[in-house]
């Protein structure tokens, strides 16, 4: 698994051939070994 | 709900029909058939937050009741860290206190937070006895189940396998036997693990993820035309659905 890291919200891409659904702006996504976490506060 | 994989796409869509019980409209002289609606679903066996995502797309199918419509599922390949040691010595605390550099009583509060959010989702995480390794062997099995049109299975029983069983699914012989559990031929898979038949395949996955932006996972494609990133609420994922349902039906 990958390393956590608090976040209020996710860094969504914005890839280009489909149009993007925001939905929940801080949904729980992972990005390289980095996890984010939302609405846990950083230490 | 009505769920199916991409390969094999006639029998899987008739065993998915089948385990789910779809009613087909039958006409005396015509079967009416709707085209499936496609989610493409980039994910990682070790990522978190894609089982939980695969759970809140399934509750979303699911909450849809009777106007659900059919979906056809394909995994695609996203290696989150190809730097991973196939055999990493100790647990997920171990990895991320040690390798990571982070205080033991933080890596603690972070895991019960995620294992919260699992439960959840229904699921039941144990970073207990979580085996940190790569997941390179297992995208390519997982490209040799779409093939045999058991796709679908074999991604729940490997994200079974590592965040509630504790298995090692980055050995080839775990791979092969838990592959063989959902169907999988153990001859085929293994050869199909040693010969690399399906590593340019899983590239490519890895690749597409990049030409479309992509940089985190879970990443949702649902029917080509709309994109959605992270494990959203199942009401996301029902809304994005009753919405190309509409488009295609109008």
């Amino acid at each position: 698994m990958s390393e956590f890291i608090a976040s209020a919200e996710g860094d969504a891409p914005a890839p280009t051939p489909f149009a993007m659904i925001v939905g929940d702006a801080s949904a729980m996504v992972c990005e390289g070994d980095v996890c984010y976490i939302p609405d846990l506060p950083i230490a | 709900m009505r769920v199916a994989t991409a390969g094999s796409a006639a029998r899987s869509t008739r065993r998915a029909h089948d385990a789910v019980g779809i009613r087909e409209q039958m006409h005396p002289f015509a079967f009416i058939v709707s085209e499936p609606i496609k989610i493409d679903i980039w994910s990682d066996i070790a990522c978190p937050w894609c089982y939980i995502g695969k759970r809140h797309l399934e509750a979303g199918i699911t909450s849809l009741g009777d106007a659900a419509p059919e979906v056809e599922i394909t995994y695609h390949s996203f290696e989150l860290a190809p730097d991973t040691p196939v055999d990493f010595e100790g647990s997920e605390v171990d990895f991320l206190a040690k390798h990571k550099g982070l205080p033991a009583e933080r890596v603690h509060e972070m895991l019960d937070h995620v294992t919260g959010v699992a439960a959840n989702a229904g699921l039941d995480y144990h970073f207990d006895t979580l085996q940190h390794t790569k997941t390179l062997k297992a995208h390519e099995l997982l490209h040799f189940a779409k093939e045999q049109g058991l796709q679908l299975e074999l991604s729940e029983r490997l994200f079974r396998a590592y965040f509630t069983e504790g298995r090692h699914v980055g050995r080839v012989d775990e791979l092969i036997s838990l592959g063989a559990e959902v169907g999988l031929d153990a001859d085929a898979a293994r050869e199909a693990l040693d010969s690399g038949r399906f590593a340019a395949a899983v590239q490519a996955d890895i690749a597409q993820a990049q030409a479309y932006g992509i940089n985190g996972v879970p990443f949702f494609v649902i029917d080509g035309r709309y994109g959605v990133s992270g494990a959203q609420p199942s009401e996301v994922f029902a809304q994005a659905l009753t919405q190309v349902a509409a488009e295609k039906a109008a």
